[in-house]
């Protein structure tokens, strides 16, 4: 009877350590391994897309005459305008101090960049109209660039884009998604 | 233990171990090692190929303005169209390469030792090399010497301006193809000057192991005219007459194989059959050859002429058979096409770009082609034209003066020749065996004569003598390891250079390469370090050249074709092979700097032929008697003036040596200065070179007679030297004869180019040609054996 007993409450206890095995996982893997898995990097400097709302997103994040994308703008497109402080933020200062005044390049982090040995080019994506938000965060309102949440082994940011992501859209559109369309 | 079990449940389905594994993934593929091109705007830079005489053009793809990614062929220029060689194609492997030298380098301990090299700043490299030339200029300057490039370029200029100033007259140029050439361009029309072929033109083309496809001075050009030659709706014949099946021979219609080094002896056997059949061009053999017909010399002594040499019984199709190893048959058959077709052109080679050959046996060429009436004005031979570049004139003071009345040293070997070059060999052989005067200083510039002169050895031993050796080499290599200074070069695509006409091109040709990319190193450019020297040691070696940069001495030199209102720039598409001997060029440029400005620009110059001009010979027509070796000749024999086949006897008895050892150059290989980039080693075949074991081709029946079976690793001795090596059993090797291809087996560099295979040039003979003085090289007698 008192056998009995007992192995009814050690099965109570086998469950429950199972459960909080099982609980302390989830937790572990959803909520703790993520954030030790990415470093969180603030960028040089703050940049407020909101504030230069005026501009569409190509007026800045260019395509080449050649049609290949150039990415994030050069300091020589900021000095159009920044040559000189445009405000007192801490930013404005940091940006003509540090790098219009000494003509060096901003050393932004880029938040989608794909792996070398994939093959990506924007323009047949523009092409077919696929717009800007799509893929990358509406920026439109943002104040504040967002910490850049770095995979602490590969290297890569949290929000590159994955392959799953790639076919899927590509398969929703009736784009061959073999291997080579991707990587060359 | 449920705990467990349920922390690998719970953990089965969180993204952790998923993400682990592709995230694992994904950082092997950033290993530091893993190359990973830089990202950026990429931008395409013209400009022209200097690794080679070619004159290709060319345009280097960049990254930001500041990473090369790409050298490809500049579908403008009219010589490449686009096209480019496997070495310029892998052009960044010398760029970036881990076996450049960075910076000035003093040895400080004993020659060769790698680890004796001690680092010094420019300032003292330079104080260092002027200090050593001042003491030596005040003692004897002729004690100074350098070895630079066979490339035709405005350095050639510069390095003879700074030795006339300076007062010495030893400098040398590695040997090339054109070299012979040149002796015979001089001997029969008198000129200073080459024979250029109008390969596009022809209609029919005999080739006497010239090695069109294999490697040959102007490789673009050569594989352009072969395109046009297939693609034209009545292709034009090509015969291939060598002994080794080469690519030449492959994309030839017929390959005549023949016994190695007759080719002269079967082209007087064309001649005999074409001047006894009177089936030749009489008219210009008449009108415009001297000693054709016998002939009487200024003294009134009668000699044998050619026709009376060649009709001998010496060159009967039977006796030229058995030279050859053709069948008599064929030699006529080939003679009677050979007279028939309207525009059969004869070229001719030594199979390799950078060896002299037989003066004699280019006489010989040079007269079938007049048989042919080919190098009458509008005709398929012509003298490469001379680009009116800004001439330079060095001023002298009494120390130059002075030593102007020493003789350069290899004349010491070579002044019984009839008609001596500017010979390295006898140079290398006169500082090695107790000179007349010693040498105190040798310079070496873009050369690299420790590993790519044929019988090297001569080098080593005449850099033994030298007290200091300075390299201005661009990358440790052979010779530059040696030295006792290296103070590097920019590499080629860091640097203005210039290219003054394309080797056997009948069109004037200049262009001006312009860097690409700014000097990734500390390095300097040679004639920028010949500058300063210059303005160190003042007085009129300074004023000599006045000039504060390269690119204002090429300003200079292009003043001269702009005040000559010469040729013009290409600057839309034209064949540049439609335009004629006499054809006017209108030049369109405003001035020298709108001219430098297109240049600069990656477009090259251009100018109509020159048809041949025989008014500064004796006779004042083409001689074929040549009366110039007349003056130091050795012998009374008529035959010495006359065209004749006439082979240098490789050393050694043929019963102790019964093989002949004959090198060869393939376009996989480089064999000048530049070696073989890791990328052009991979292209070599399986059966030239596997692993680091180079592999010396031998027929078929060969192979049987000494029981060597495919791939037996074989020792190959020769009357110069010995290596290991493995059987290729080919049938496009002639029997008796093995052959191995040059610009292998480097021992400097790094383990990417070093250690593969054997270098040639260790085991060939190179012979002094009687005529000119500087060596040939076409067989070396050798024994083969299993190990
Ligand atoms: S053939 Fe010569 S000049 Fe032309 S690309 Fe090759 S190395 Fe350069």
């Amino acid at each position: 009877m008192n056998e009995e007993k007992t192995s009814a409450s050690g099965k109570v206890v086998g469950v429950l350590l199972f459960v909080l095995g099982f609980a302390g996982a989830l937790v572990l893997g959803y909520l703790v391994f993520p954030n030790l898995l990415y470093s969180q990097k603030l960028q040089p400097l703050n940049f407020s897309h909101a504030a230069h709302r005026d501009n569409d997103c190509d007026s800045c994040h260019k395509f080449r005459p050649d049609g290949t994308y150039a990415g994030i703008p050069k300091i020589s497109n900021c000095k159009e305008c920044h040559e000189s402080a445009q405000g007192n933020t801490e930013a404005e200062r940091i940006l003509v101090e540090e790098y219009v005044a000494k003509d060096r390049e901003v050393p932004w982090m880029v938040y989608a960049r794909q792996p070398d040995n994939v093959f990506f080019s924007h323009a047949p994506h523009k092409g077919k109209g696929v717009e800007c938000v799509t893929c990358h965060r509406d920026v439109t309102k943002e104040e504040k660039l967002p910490p850049m949440r770095e995979d602490r082994i590969t290297g890569y940011s949290m929000t590159t884009m994955e392959m799953t992501e790639c076919e899927k859209c590509h398969s929703a559109k009736g784009v061959s998604n073999n291997c080579e369309v991707c990587h060359k | 233990m449920q705990f467990a079990a349920g922390a690998v449940g719970g953990t089965l389905l969180t993204p952790l171990p998923w993400k682990l594994a592709d995230d694992s993934a994904v950082w092997s593929q950033n290993w530091s090692w893993r190359p990973s091109p830089e990202r950026g705007e990429i931008t395409k830079v013209p400009s022209v190929c200097t690794l080679c005489a070619g004159g290709c053009g060319i345009q280097a793809r960049l990254v930001n303005g500041n990473r090369a990614i790409l050298i490809e062929g500049n579908p403008a220029n009219p010589v490449n169209e686009g096209s480019v060689c496997a070495l310029a194609a892998s052009a960044l492997q010398f760029l970036y390469a881990p076996y450049r030298v960075t910076q000035p380098l003093k040895q400080t301990k004993k020659r060769g030792d790698k680890t004796g090299f001690q680092a010094i700043s420019w300032e003292q490299a330079q104080t260092e090399l002027s200090k050593k030339l001042e003491e030596i200029r005040g003692e004897g300057p002729h004690t100074v010497a350098c070895i630079t490039s066979s490339r035709r370029s405005s350095m050639d200029d510069l390095w003879a301006q700074f030795f006339n100033a300076y007062g010495s007259p030893n400098l040398f140029k590695m040997p090339s193809e054109c070299d012979a050439s040149k002796s015979a361009a001089q001997l029969t029309t008198g000129n200073s000057s080459t024979f250029a072929f109008d390969l596009e033109n022809a209609g029919y083309v005999l080739s006497f192991g010239a090695n069109l496809l294999d490697g040959c001075a102007a490789p673009s050009r050569a594989s352009g005219a072969l395109r046009r030659w297939k693609k034209d709706r009545y292709p034009v014949k090509i015969v291939q007459v060598e002994s080794r099946a080469s690519i030449t021979a492959s994309k030839a219609d017929v390959f005549l194989p023949i016994n190695p080094g007759t080719e002269a002896a079967l082209a007087m056997g064309i001649a005999h059959l074409m001047v006894n059949g009177a089936n030749y061009d009489a008219y210009f053999v008449k009108n415009n050859v001297f000693g054709f017909e016998d002939w009487t010399d200024s003294n009134g002594k009668k000699h044998q002429g050619f026709k009376s040499l060649v009709s001998s019984s010496a060159y009967t199709p039977e006796q030229v058979a058995k030279i050859t190893g053709l069948e008599p048959a064929k030699v006529r058959e080939l003679a009677k096409e050979f007279a028939s077709q309207p525009k059969a052109l004869a070229v001719w080679g030594t199979g390799r770009a950078d060896v002299s050959n037989n003066t004699y046996h280019e006489l010989v060429f040079v007269a079938l082609n007049a048989l042919k009436g080919n190098l009458k004005p509008g005709g398929l031979i012509g003298l490469a034209p001379k680009a009116p570049l800004s001439e330079l004139s060095a001023q002298k003071d009494i120390l130059s003066e002075n030593s102007s009345q020493q003789p350069r040293l290899d004349l010491a070997k070579s002044q019984n020749c009839p008609c001596p070059q500017n010979g390295l060999y006898g140079f290398l052989d006169a500082v090695s065996s107790g000179p007349k005067y010693p040498i105190k200083l040798l310079m070496v510039h873009e050369a690299n004569p420790a590993h790519c002169l044929p019988e090297n050895k001569l080098f080593a031993a005449a850099a033994e003598k030298v007290p200091t050796l300075v390299s201005f080499s661009s990358f440790m290599d052979e010779t530059a390891l040696q030295s006792d200074y290296i103070l590097p070069d920019h590499m080629a695509l860091e640097r203005f250079d210039d290219v003054i006409g394309i080797p056997g091109a009948p069109y004037g040709y200049y262009a001006v390469s312009a860097p690409i990319i700014k000097p990734l190193l500390d390095t300097k450019h040679t004639g920028e370090v010949l500058m300063k020297v210059a303005s160190t040691l003042g007085g009129t070696v300074a004023s000599s050249i006045p000039w504060k940069s390269y690119e204002d001495f090429l300003k200079f030199r292009v003043e001269g074709i702009a005040k000559a209102k010469a040729g013009a720039v290409i600057d839309k598409p034209i064949e540049i092979s439609s335009i004629k001997a006499g054809d006017p060029v209108t030049s369109n440029y405003s001035d020298a700097a709108d001219l430098f400005k297109k240049l600069k620009a990656g477009l090259c110059w251009h100018d109509a032929p020159s048809a041949v001009t025989f008014d500064k010979t004796t006779s004042g027509k083409l001689e074929l008697a040549c009366q110039s070796i007349g003056k130091n000749a050795q012998s009374s024999d008529d035959v010495i003036y006359l065209p004749h086949f006439a082979p240098l006897k490789p050393s050694g008895s043929e019963s102790e040596w019964p093989l002949l050892l004959v090198s060869y150059s393939s376009p996989r290989v480089s064999c000048g200065y530049l070696a073989n980039t890791p990328f052009m080693n991979k292209l070599i075949p399986d059966s030239m070179l596997a692993g680091d074991e180079l592999f010396i081709d031998l027929n078929p029946q060969t192979a049987a007679s000494l029981g060597i079976a495919q791939g037996d690793q074989v020792k190959i001795k020769t009357t110069q030297g010995e290596a290991g090596a493995k059987a290729n059993i080919t049938p496009a090797a002639r029997p008796g004869v093995l052959y191995i291809p040059r610009g292998m087996g480097h021992k400097a560099y790094d383990e990417y180019i070093g250690n593969k295979g054997v270098n040639a040039c260790q085991l060939m003979e190179v012979q002094l040609d009687p005529v000119s003085g500087m060596g040939t090289v076409w067989a070396t007698r050798a024994q083969l054996r299993r190990v």
